[in-house]
């Protein structure tokens, strides 16, 4: 066993002493490992490890706290994702693909009405039809559900009310599908039909039946599921303005439009045990509404999350259709699969808002960006979904990364009688963003200044606070600018390209987890835990409850584990399927799971690591502090020759005990102001991004094509920068859908007029420009080796860069999306209309010549540029709030330096008469209030 | 009732006698090679290609993405052409050479395509994967120097969510390099690779002075 293990040092006489004894640290090749494909251990990959423990990888945003922990074996390097073999293949299994023996096909009955009362359902002839084994009405099922807790308001199928067309009304399960659909034609329901609302500015009043009913809370007679007013700052300083920019948007609602059709099997174990298969983003949440709605307890639950083909947002709320396949196969003993098809998909939506959004900005003389007036009413649909929350986002997540002198936003989500509205990539800021944006590049039309230095002499620095009190920790926001400037030689191209050609510049601005979890509990549940085992084989195993939607995090997760133990990622196997094995995890939302499950991670990885270097410092004597681990390999620091084989260290730590096991959990730290909502939008880190994108327009066909985008996204650290390009290019690909092309279409007779992909477009490759992705890396000091989110906050900025490109290019502010050919051209005409001009090829091509403003803005930039390095690099830990642009102190509280700041969450009543469109929910009264009134 | 509700197919028939929708087609033997296997089913006359190959062939490598032909989830190569199988009769592919995803590997080596969308990052949640596979697949027999346009118009009538396609079109260039001989081809993860060390390397040397 001796032939190979001391490899030839660096050459004779320069690594052995005179004495015949070797000279610590001069051995050239370190000894090989064991185990693993590979023979030999490799050597430690210097380039991967950071600079502050020796290595080569630089760090200009400074060092971390896991950096003495990382091996440089797997993270920050282009990893295929670690299931991809079983998708190249077509052997991963998706919801669709669960074939158990027995099974039977269930149906969905879908309301044909838009708002009606079941008055009756007899299901007399369908339980006649020969084939036909179990048929489920909402009286199986009276228990309501939803994702938040605050607003549980949908049921397995209507009970009394259906809220839209599509919306279930009954199920039934048959021994194929051909049996199940002609037992749909069977049910003979009576409706009463109902006046239907589809215009969510008609939302706003008050109905005769309002579409759901929320007893004292009731805001009068509306449909109004939730408002938002929130106030901070001081608005004396949004009189008169230097400059202004008002902007009235209207963006239609989009879809995931992801690949994979929802599906869902459900089977009853012998010992009367629920299996439920579905492709879930939250498996968690399905636990417990299936819970609630079965009523039984979760642990006679096991909820197998499937390979998940695509999610985005679209399949993370418990639905229905999970409900109705556990009661079919509850009834009739056999496995029930229901798969939806693509119109279906439509009619369960929880895609992006219908919005309308109105945007007031102001900038005082110094360019300071003094207020932001936000008033943003939401088109919730038929339930509440996640719109709690997105009615919080549409404004607080438009808070940074500017610093302003004060923030003003009135929001509402209205309930109407369309498929529900829900969260979707970006959630709640992408529609926000884009006007915000926009405005921005407006407001530095007006003051003759280069947009990018307007923002550049505007941003919040790294550990700041925002005005509404988020806690800002790494910021690459400055950086992501002045890398896209360069990369798209901007300044050579800003305004100074024929009509026709344009380049436009959005910034974007996301959570990387949300700091509070849905379901808060008050024994302070972690957000995130994972379960770790190493048995004697030596692979080890993860089991986390993170779910893979394709995003990589079942790989991102098998990374750290790898670079903290130093295991090729071979012998990591992350387990993540199966609510019964995995712990509690939140699910696919929010951008957490990377920054959440890796922590946790991590965590359990340092205790296992821990364990096998006390091992290892039994058996060679030298204390942990002083080993290094390389791959499958533990030896001494100053003589890579002194060493234990991993395996040898593992099976001296599992003497007495057996397989070694750890578990690790995250949990945020406390955080965020004390005001109503202050909790939304609250984050451990945030992701910051910048793109530029040009475009062509065609200003006699008002065709839009985006030709090239340089795109700039701060994810702190890129644990696997193949996935992070994936998420960026894929970002760019979703965000341009929703700019130029893709829209759910409702008829004026309220129906859903594209439910399906050719309708309903989504670029193809050859809509698609080339997209430059750069990743900036900020090294977020609580981030899983310093990462933030790379999966939601990339696609905000592609919208407003394209918008911004536009007008580059035709001298035209349109605010109405999707920018369809005949929105642009209609924009086209009206301006030519307004002018001299009759050919449209004479249109002016908008330009700039600098005002005096530009040099100011610029040496600010400048001075803010040394000031953010050095609190990045945390050499300056200076509390930095929100209002020091503006010559506060951060030191006091900003209500006793400045007389009128103020922090409000409902409106004073002599602002009522002047709010926005969304804001006058504010004039009614809630029924608890309103006592004797009606 | 109120007014008249929209006419669905869905749509319950409201004290209508009940019709048969659906006439029971008669069932006939289907046969077809199948990754080069003869398969030999029974299907009802107007069943549609994707249903069996899923239902009754077992390829559920073979994705259902929206039955009107618009993802290309569903690509099959027939013959050698890729082909939408959600618009195509079985029937009408009778006695054919048919090629899912599960054709591509030959037994434990990966295509090139396949190892290529891994590595590339060309497979994001993967649901996809299997039809951009096949139309790639299909391109790259024809052509293996293909232009980033003649890939363009292979996949165009494949749909992908995830990645953007650029990732894609890497891939594929991965895989015509791998074609044209220019690069090699990975070899299988399943092939033997026993452990030099079980018990990792002889006993270490202690450091001077330790004894134990």
């Amino acid at each position: 066993m001796s032939g190979g293990y001391r490899q030839q040092p660096g050459g004779p006489g320069q690594t052995t002493r005179k004495d015949g004894k070797r000279v610590a640290g001069k051995q050239a090749f370190p000894p090989p490992g064991s185990g693993g494909s590979k023979p030999n251990m490799a050597t430690r990959d210097l380039d991967f490890i950071p600079e502050s423990v020796g290595g080569k990888e630089s760090q200009p945003a400074g060092s971390h706290i896991h950096d003495r922990v990382r091996t440089g074996t797997s993270v920050g390097k282009e990893t295929p994702l670690v299931d991809s073999n079983a998708k190249v293949t077509g052997q991963a299994w998706y919801g669709d693909d669960v074939r158990l023996p027995n099974e039977i096909i269930g149906k969905i009955l879908r309301s044909p009405h838009h708002y009606a009362r079941i008055k009756s359902i007899d299901t007399t002839r369908v339980e006649a039809l020969p084939g036909v084994l179990a048929v489920a009405t909402g009286a199986d099922a009276p228990q309501r559900f939803g994702v938040l807790p605050v607003t549980k308001d949908e049921h397995a199928m209507a009970v009394d009310k259906v809220r839209h067309v599509g919306d279930l009304v009954a199920c039934v399960a048959a021994i194929d599908e051909a049996t199940a659909l002609e037992a749909l034609n069977l049910f003979d329901v009576e409706w009463e039909v109902l006046e239907p609302v589809f215009d969510p500015k008609k939302g706003l009043e008050d109905a005769d039946e309002p579409i759901h009913w929320r007893g004292k809370y009731h805001l009068a007679k509306t449909n109004v599921q939730k408002r938002v007013f929130q106030e901070f700052g001081d608005r004396s300083l949004v009189e008169n303005p230097h400059a202004e920019s008002h902007g009235k948007w209207k963006m239609a609602g989009v879809h995931h439009g992801f690949t994979e059709p929802h599906a869902v099997v459900a089977h009853w174990d012998p010992n009367g045990r629920l299996q439920l298969y579905t492709p879930q983003q939250v498996p968690h949440y399905t636990h417990r509404a299936l819970s609630t709605v079965l009523d039984i307890p979760m642990h006679q639950i096991n909820v197998i999350r499937t390979f998940v083909g695509g999610g985005f947002g679209g399949k993370s709320d418990p639905f229905p259709h999970e409900m109705c396949a556990a009661i079919l196969a509850r009834k009739s003993g056999r496995p029930v699969r229901i798969t939806f098809d693509r119109e279906e998909v439509y009619w369960i939506n929880r895609g992006r808002h219908p919005s309308h959004i109105e945007v007031k900005m102001t900038a005082d003389e110094d360019a300071r960006i003094s207020g932001f007036d936000i008033d943003a009413l939401i088109d919730g649909g038929g339930f509440a979904s996640f719109g709690h929350v997105t009615s919080y986002y549409n404004g607080v997540l438009a808070t940074a990364p500017y610093e302003l002198g004060s923030f003003h936003y009135t929001g509402a989500r209205v309930w109407t009688n369309k498929p529900a509205s829900g969260a979707m990539r970006g959630h709640g800021a992408v529609n926000t963003r884009c006007a915000v944006e926009v405005g921005l590049d407006e407001m530095a039309e007006t003051m003759q200044v280069d947009p990018i230095d307007l923002r550049l002499a505007n941003l919040l620095p790294p550990h700041s606070r925002t005005i509404s009190g988020f806690r800002i920790t790494s910021n690459g926001m400055r950086e992501a600018l002045e890398k896209v400037r360069k990369g798209s030689n901007w300044d050579e191209k800003f305004r100074k390209m024929p009509l026709g050609k344009g380049i436009g510049i959005g910034c974007g601005f996301f959570i990387s987890g949300s700091g509070l979890p849905i379901h808060w509990d008050p024994n302070r549940f972690p957000h995130a835990t994972v379960h770790m085992q190493v048995d004697m084989d030596g692979g080890v195993t993860v089991h986390t409850g993170a779910a893979d939607i394709g995003q990589g995090s079942t790989t991102a997760i098998a990374q750290v584990v790898s670079e903290v133990l130093a295991l090729p990622l071979e012998m990591i196997h992350v387990r993540s399927h199966e609510s019964d094995t995995s712990p509690v995890d939140l699910g696919s939302y929010s951008s957490r799971v990377t920054f959440m499950n890796a922590n946790a991670a991590i965590r359990a990885a340092l205790e296992i690591r821990e364990q096998l270097l006390n091992a290892a410092w039994e058996i060679l004597g030298y204390h942990p502090n002083n080993l290094i681990m390389n791959d499958r390999r533990i030896y001494y620091k100053h003589d890579p020759a002194i060493g234990v084989s991993y395996l040898k260290a593992l099976h001296k730590a599992q003497e007495d005990k057996g397989a070694l096991i750890a578990s690790g959990a995250y949990r945020s730290p406390p955080m965020g102001g004390v005001h109503k909502g202050a909790a939304a939008g609250l984050a451990p880190a945030y992701s910051f991004s910048a793109y530029v994108a040009e475009v062509d327009v065609d200003v006699e066909t008002g065709m839009i094509q985006c030709t090239k985008v340089w795109a700039a996204h701060d994810c702190g650290k890129a644990l696997n920068p193949l996935a992070v390009k994936g998420q960026i290019i894929g970002s760019c690909h979703m965000g341009l859908g929703q700019v130029l092309s893709e829209k759910m279409v409702y008829g004026r007779t309220g129906h859903l007029q594209n439910a399906n992909l050719l309708d309903y477009k989504i670029p193809s490759v050859h809509e698609m420009p080339h997209v430059e992705p750069i990743i900036v890396e900020s090294c977020d000091p609580e981030g899983p080796f310093g990462a933030k989110e790379a999966g939601e906050g990339p696609l905000l900025p592609i919208l407003p860069a394209v918008v911004n490109a536009v007008y580059d290019a035709i001298g035209i502010r349109l605010r109405t999306l999707p920018l369809t050919p005949d929105v642009v051209f209609k924009g086209i005409e009206k301006t030519l209309k307004a002018s001299e001009f009759d050919d449209p090829t004479d249109l002016p091509s908008p330009t700039l010549e600098f005002s005096s403003m530009q040099p100011k803005l610029v040496a600010r930039a400048q001075e803010h540029r040394i000031r953010d390095k050095a609190r990045q690099r945390t050499e300056d830990t200076s509390p930095y709030v929100n209002g020091v642009l503006f010559g506060f102190d951060p030191t006091l509280p900003l209500e006793d330096q400045v007389e009128g700041w103020r922090t409000a969450t409902e409106p004073d009543p002599e602002q009522l008469a002047e709010l926005g469109l969304a804001g006058r929910a504010w004039l009614k009264k809630e029924q608890r209030e309103m006592e004797g009134e009606n | 009732m109120r007014g008249s509700p929209p006419r669905l197919w869905r749509l319950s028939m409201v004290g209508s006698e009940h019709i048969k929708m659906i006439p029971t087609p008669v069932k006939n033997i289907w046969s077809a090679e199948v990754n080069g296997t003869p398969v030999e089913v029974l299907v009802p006359s107007n069943a549609v290609l994707l249903d069996v190959l899923r239902d009754k062939v077992g390829t559920l490598g073979v994705k259902r993405g929206c039955d009107l032909g618009t993802c290309g989830c569903c690509t099959v190569m027939v013959d050698g052409t890729p082909r939408l199988s959600c618009l195509c009769l079985a029937g009408q592919v009778e006695g054919t050479a048919i090629t899912t995803v599960e054709g591509l590997a030959d037994g434990a080596h990966l295509a090139p395509i396949q190892t290529c969308f891994a590595e590339y990052g060309g497979s994001q949640c993967g649901f996809c994967t299997p039809g951009f596979l096949i139309s790639a697949q299909a391109l790259l027999n024809e052509n293996d120097t293909p232009t980033d346009k003649e890939i363009a118009c292979a996949i165009d009538g494949n749909l992908c969510r995830c990645t953007g396609y650029q990732q894609i079109i890497e891939s594929i260039q991965g895989a015509a390099a791998i074609h044209r001989g220019e690069v090699d081809a990975a070899a299988p993860a399943s092939d033997a690779h026993p452990d030099p060390h079980p018990d990792g390397p002889d006993e270490p040397k202690m450091p001077p002075g330790h004894a134990r």
